[in-house]
């Protein structure tokens, strides 16, 4: 379908009016149109855009600025907590929902989703005065909802909001199990089914970039979608080159021999921009020490391990040794070289005996940050400890040479948390800023594809293309989903030794 | 969906007179009566603060209960409002709460899935007023978590109030005020720019007079060498808190050629503009809001003016000290305000023959319902004497039940009500279970006799030898009426009372039977209609009622009664501030 023939459905009178838009055809640029169009002819009410993550809540505020007071931009998480908040008492919830979700953590989002779905499905006309506020709903990334949250949109269009999906089943990326991902497949086909469809196929994203790469990408998709394997063996297209190149690290690490490496090095030289891709949390610390901590971790919206340490906190009620413990391990999970043995152990030890004992050497350093735990044993303690720390790390104090931060801004955050009173409401303020403030990766950085979803750069490095996409759909979405990042340039680096199934070579 | 928005529940909280009121009033007419400083204004008030057009207002002291500006006040309401309502339209979205028939609750999401929403499931939304400790006033939208957001003026004027309070002077709803009746039937947002346009385009300075042209010429030049602003001239300008909206208003003809401002119309005429603007505005419906509405019309447009705000499908709050405007409010819901701020509703089956023959039951200080005619007159002869001074003075009222079950509907209806009221009624051997709830209920208020009429009850204790001066009337035609009653029933031609006399060896309840009317013995159907009658030939009727009462004393009869009677007559004194008296005063 042309984008014009698009355009036209979308403003038709149609209730329901499904968009499969593969990565990079346009998808943010119609949904936006479209609002500005609709914004344009309503006369109450706003247009709302519902989006899974922030990054594309900025992307459509960016597209939609000239009538940012006609159209509301937000996460349909952030929707779905402002019912469970408004309606707390009737959803057996506490006041303030979205603290709730963060403390619980796991599946606490998807019980706000269902508790709140059922709501407004049996109260319609709670969804009746959102439709009134909302005559007219986009919903992004539909592949992402669950079927709770896809419930909530359903029940808003039952409530005669017009609804405009936009979803890609092959960017499906967020069901873990294969019973979910096939369900949401079947979702997708059923809301296609349920309203007029549409799909985009013009790759619009690689007009400025590299037009053949672009056309490879959607041709890619196809083979992912029908279950075939991306066929490496003729001619590649201007912009994708394939390297090979086998890891020889034991264990959890990124190690090449240097012939393999040098044209990596390449390709990350200073100065240039690249986005290098990989599958799992794990794989971008290895290949943080690979690059030699020379390229940051993007590390998207989610602050996992200080969550984690907050909830630990909470759990200590003022235990400074359990307390200790949390710190240990929120260290474990942002740096390097604070480990169990090398200082974690001592620390904790310290703590619990009052920091009363004589020390030497870096010990001295780890009793004093002990001290501040036991003084404080709270957010607080933690956050002065890790600016102490940050302190030694700077002053080349002997002992703390090879910390090594991974993940800067969640420690970053876990130090700006002291400043608040309460650590949660520290952390949604926090999580406030961060989704004002659009943080965007740097020129140079190394993200798993999930934090990289929905972000587009010139050059994309995929690493390592190995037996971690087997031929799952899932996998095939992932490694969909990476693909099609890249404007310009696309690298790929394939294993001969642990061969990826979904490349024909 | 609600059409136009209405007020289901309201709640008041130390404003002005009222320390605490709560109250669900019904969709439509709502009047609001009870006695002199009830509060019944500050009801009105209440509603319209809350709904206020504007928030430029200012509290004082006297707008806190006793006072007391530290415990501040709250004025809230329940309100159902229409799809299009602009209170979906806030910048912080507002969440309807759920109606559940007598209160705004969270939705209960928990019941059977079969279940589902209960039938009175329907959005409302809660709306409060607060005056704070620091007198400052905040409107305030309180969300289903309790979390309160602003309430905007705009949703304030979308919802609309019309008002017509008890101040003369108030017009309001004439002038283009912001959210006025004017404002909201004209619609034109850029209606006050424009005129303010124009008016600036106004040369001033051409209109002036020689000297006054002068002088300003010679400040202009004043103000120049002393090096501050020149070049003066004279326009229109706007001072702080003048909209040019509040100098407009609307104009009549008076007289062919005569226009002039409907403000100086009567007061009457005025209201019954501001009410017709307010109806034809295209807005939805807003919620009426009139204080006295008889004021400055004559009944027969206090009838109009009632009927058209009855057939209006828009809320109204009324207050009304006239017997047409409640007689013409037949389908009005009628409440009742006591001096502790408890609102009692009248229901209207139980009420509306009294509300159509006696409306004025309702605006007494204490009505007296009387079972029938008899009682009315027997009770106002035994009221004359029981109470110092004139009882009607006092505000009492002796009103016709007319009938012992139509008697007690009201008496149940009163006590719900919350009117201060007393009953005075015969035992019928009916319904005696619902009387003994009403007699818990009322206690001394409510006299009941035992066992028969009051006719009975006091005949019953005639001395034997003086049974005959029963007849005795000072017209001699009834007196002769009543043997005819007596001889009639005895089958006698001869109507003299000897012949009666001779006739029956029970004269007594000869003489109970046709002063009740009873109809037991008729030979036919033609005679039972006649018997039935016999009783107004006696003492059914005020006069009637009067003379038994009178009868009672001058028969000596009272001292007998008195222990029964007695109380039911403190009842009412000491409603009126009285104190216990131990006799009635009487002749004889």
């Amino acid at each position: 379908m042309t984008d014009e023939d698009v355009a036209a459905l979308l403003n038709s009178n149609a209730p329901l009016v499904v968009v499969e838009a593969p990565a990079g055809c346009g998808k943010t640029y119609q949904g936006a149109h479209y609002a500005l169009r609709a914004a344009s002819a309503l006369s109450t009410g706003c247009v709302l855009i519902l989006t899974h993550t922030h990054a594309a809540c900025a992307a459509f505020a960016q597209a939609t600025r000239t009538a940012h007071r006609k159209v509301e931009i937000r996460t349909l998480d952030s929707l779905i907590v402002q019912i469970a908040s408004a309606y707390h008492k009737s959803l057996d919830l506490p006041p303030d929902p979205a603290a709730w979700a963060r403390r619980e953590g796991g599946d606490a989002y998807a019980t706000l989703a269902a508790r709140a779905g059922k709501l407004i499905t049996r109260r319609p006309f709670v969804a009746a005065a959102l439709a009134a506020r909302f005559p007219i709903v986009i919903a992004d990334e539909h592949q992402d909802a669950s079927a709770d949250q896809h419930g909530v949109l359903m029940a808003l269009r039952e409530a005669g909001a017009k609804l405009r999906v936009f979803g890609d089943p092959m960017q499906g990326i967020y069901a873990k199990t294969k019973a979910a991902v096939e369900q949401a497949q079947a979702r997708w086909e059923e809301t296609k089914a349920a309203g007029a469809y549409a799909e985009l196929e013009t790759p619009h994203r690689w007009d400025d970039g590299t037009p053949a790469l672009g056309n490879w990408i959607l041709q890619s998709r196809d083979a992912l979608k029908e279950g075939r394997p991306i066929d490496l063996t003729g001619a590649l297209p201007l912009g994708l080159t394939v390297l090979y190149a086998d890891n020889s690290a034991a264990g959890r690490g990124y190690r090449l021999s240097d012939a393999e490496r040098a044209p990596l090095n390449g390709i990350t030289r200073p100065g240039s921009e690249i986005l290098i891709l990989t599958s799992q949390n794990d794989m971008t610390e290895a290949l943080a020490a690979f690059w030699n901590r020379s390229i940051p971790i993007w590390e998207g919206h989610t602050r996992p391990a200080l969550d984690r340490l907050i909830s630990a906190n909470e759990a200590a009620a003022g235990d400074p040794v359990a307390v200790a413990r949390a710190f240990v391990g929120f260290m474990g999970s942002v740096a390097t070289g604070f480990s169990p043995s090398s200082h974690g152990n001592r620390f904790v030890q310290e703590v619990s005996q009052g920091c009363t004992g004589a020390a030497r050497g870096k010990f001295i350093h780890v009793q004093q940050l002990a001290r501040l735990i036991l003084d404080e044993p709270n957010h607080v303690g933690v956050a002065k400890c890790l600016t102490a720390l940050s302190g030694f790390r700077r002053d080349r104090v002997s002992g703390f040479e090879a910390i090594n931060i991974d993940y800067r801004s969640e420690y970053r955050d876990a130090i700006r948390l002291g400043e608040f009173a309460d650590p949660h409401d520290g952390l949604a303020e926090l999580g406030r800023r961060r989704s004002f403030a659009h943080p965007v990766p740097p020129a140079r950085a190394i993200s798993t594809i999930h934090k990289a979803k929905g972000l587009q750069c010139d050059n994309a490095l995929i690493l390592p293309c190995d037996r971690r996409f087997s031929s799952t759909l899932y996998s095939r979405c992932r490694l969909y989903v990476a693909i099609s990042r890249a404007k310009r340039s696309l690298t790929l680096v394939l294993s001969r030794s642990d061969p990826c199934p979904l490349f024909k070579v | 969906m609600t059409e136009t928005p209405t007020i289901l529940k309201l709640k008041i909280d130390r404003f002005r007179g009222l320390q605490a009121l709560d109250w669900n009033p019904t969709s439509g007419m709502n009047i609001v009566l009870g006695g002199g400083d009830a509060g019944k204004t500050t009801i009105l008030d209440a509603i319209a603060l809350l709904l206020s057009p504007s928030n430029s207002i200012v509290l004082s002291e006297a707008d806190y209960w006793q006072r007391k500006v530290e415990d501040e006040f709250v004025i809230q309401a329940v309100l159902a409002l229409p799809a299009s309502s602009e209170i979906g339209q806030q910048q912080k979205f507002v969440w309807p709460w759920e109606w559940n028939g007598s209160n705004a609750v969270p939705p209960v999401g928990d019941e059977d899935e079969e279940q589902g929403a209960p039938a009175s499931a329907r959005p409302v939304y809660r709306l409060q007023v607060r005056g704070t400790a620091e007198l400052e006033i905040y409107w305030e939208i309180v969300q289903p978590n309790d979390e309160t957001d602003l309430l905007s003026a705009a949703v304030r004027r979308d919802i609309g109030v019309v008002r017509l309070g008890g101040d003369d002077r108030n017009d309001r709803d004439l002038r283009l005020v912001y959210g006025s009746a004017l404002d909201r039937l004209l619609a034109d947002k850029g209606l006050r720019a424009r005129i303010g346009q124009r008016v600036s385009e106004i040369d001033l300075a051409a209109h002036l007079g020689d000297e006054a042209k002068k002088a300003l010429e010679e400040l202009d030049r004043t103000l120049k060498t002393e090096a501050l602003p020149s070049g003066l001239d004279l326009a229109l300008t706007s001072s702080q808190g003048l909209s040019i909206g509040a100098l407009i208003g609307l104009m009549a003809d008076r007289a062919p050629g005569v226009s002039l401002p409907l403000a100086s119309w009567g007061a009457g005429t005025r209201r019954m503009t501001a009410l017709q603007i307010a109806a034809a505005s295209e807005a939805e419906s807003s919620i009426t809001v009139i204080d006295e509405i008889e004021r400055g019309l004559e009944p027969y447009r206090q009838r109009k003016l009632v009927k058209s705000l009855q057939a209006q499908a828009a809320q109204s709050f009324v207050t009304t000290h006239s017997a047409a405007a409640i007689n013409a409010a037949d389908k009005a819901s009628l409440w009742y305000l006591d001096g502790a701020g408890h609102i009692g509703a009248l229901p209207h089956a139980k009420i509306a023959r009294q509300q159509e023959r006696d409306p004025e039951t309702f605006l007494s200080r204490f009505a007296v319902i009387a079972e029938g005619p008899t009682e009315v007159g027997f009770l106002s002869y035994m009221l004359e004497r029981a109470i110092d001074g004139s009882f009607a003075d006092h505000g009492v009222r002796v009103c016709d039940g007319q009938g012992n079950p139509a008697t007690l509907d009201l008496l149940e209806a009163l006590a719900g009500g919350g009117l201060a009221f007393g009953g005075f009624a015969d035992d019928e051997g009916q319904a005696s279970g619902r009387w003994t709830a009403l007699k818990t209920k009322m206690g001394d208020r409510l006299f009941q006799w035992q066992g028969g009429c009051t006719e009975e009850a006091i005949i019953k204790l005639v001395p034997e030898d003086r049974l005959a001066e029963l007849i005795g009337h000072d017209d001699a035609g009834v007196a002769a009426e009543r043997r005819v009653t007596l001889a009639t029933r005895l089958s006698i031609e001869d109507k003299s009372l000897e012949a009666i006399l001779a006739a029956t060896d029970d004269f007594r309840p000869l003489l109970i039977a046709a002063a009740t009317g009873s109809k037991d013995g008729a030979p036919d159907d033609e005679a039972t209609k006649m018997w039935s009658r016999h009783g107004r030939r006696w003492f059914k009727s005020a006069p009637g009622g009067r003379e038994l009462a009178a009868k009672m004393f001058a028969l000596s009869i009272w001292p007998a009664l008195k222990p029964d009677l007695l109380p039911f007559f403190n009842a009412i004194r000491a409603a009126l501030g009285q104190a216990t008296i131990a006799d009635i005063a009487h002749d004889g």
